[in-house]
């Protein structure tokens, strides 16, 4: 799945998306936090198919998955 | 029974507000004379000091933005980035939630800026009108709470000395939303 990011993160990752495959939203944290340096120590949250999710959620595959730093409108 | 798809509006602009823009807005409001009232939120782009991560360079290996080196330098700039798709739809929400609660609300219009916006310039507009002012100004306070609070818009701020430093909406509450905080 190509995950998109944004802010901060894509500034860490060098990149503003990379593909990574994860069953669930817990496991993509993980693999998130061994790709992306320091990552462990910034707030961020994931929404899937464009909806904040809180808790662990499983991915299908097919869902568009971001990873976001805090908000920062206005 | 018919259903109505609400239609999702482009609220981002390239760089700055112009204040023009805004006369010009009003001014497009003075057909409609059921509106009594206008309520108009400005965000505009404040000189904050930061502190800089400028690595000082007799010191390369010293990690930046520490405690003892970070010297406070002028925010010059925001350079807006945003979840394009996302923060469209959740503003199509915000903008239905906003009718529902407001029903009298004759007109709602929003604003945001995309890319650089220096300090002192605009960069977010709340605009509501109704026929009594109550309506409005509830209205654009909770319109502008929610798009702090929920609208995936990043801000890079730019300092006088061209390092950068990442915004956080502190203000918003933001427990529950984010991991750790």
């Amino acid at each position: 799945m190509n995950v998109l990011l944004f802010g901060l993160i894509a500034e860490k990752a060098g990149a503003h998306s990379m593909v990574m495959e994860a069953s669930s939203t817990a496991e993509l944290r993980v693999m998130l936090a061994s790709r992306i340096n320091g990552l462990d120590k910034l707030s961020y949250a994931i929404a899937v198919d464009r909806q904040v999710v809180k808790d662990d959620v499983p991915l299908m595959g097919a869902e568009e998955i971001a990873v976001l730093p805090p908000f920062a409108g206005g | 029974m018919e259903t109505r798809t609400p239609k999702q509006r482009d609220i981002f602009v390239e760089g700055a507000i112009d204040p023009s823009f805004l006369a010009e807005s009003i001014a497009k409001h003075a057909t409609r004379t059921d509106i009594g009232a206008h309520e108009i939120f400005l965000g505009q782009v404040r000189a904050d000091l930061q502190p800089s991560t400028v690595i000082p360079a007799d010191h390369p290996g010293q990690r930046a933005g520490g405690e003892d080196n970070a010297q406070p330098s002028a925010v010059q700039a925001i350079e807006y980035t945003a979840y394009r798709d996302m923060a469209l739809e959740q503003m199509t929400v915000i903008r239905e939630e906003a009718f529902s609660r407001w029903p009298s609300m004759t007109c709602l219009h929003v604003h945001h800026s995309l890319g650089v916006v220096a300090a002192g310039q605009l960069c977010f507009m709340v605009f509501a009108s109704a026929p009594h002012r109550r309506a409005a100004r509830e209205a654009v306070a909770y319109v502008v709470d929610r798009i702090k609070a929920d609208l995936p818009i990043f801000g890079k701020e730019i300092l006088a000395d061209s390092s950068h430093v990442w915004k956080v909406n502190r203000s918003v509450d933001t427990v529950g939303r984010h991991t750790d905080r």
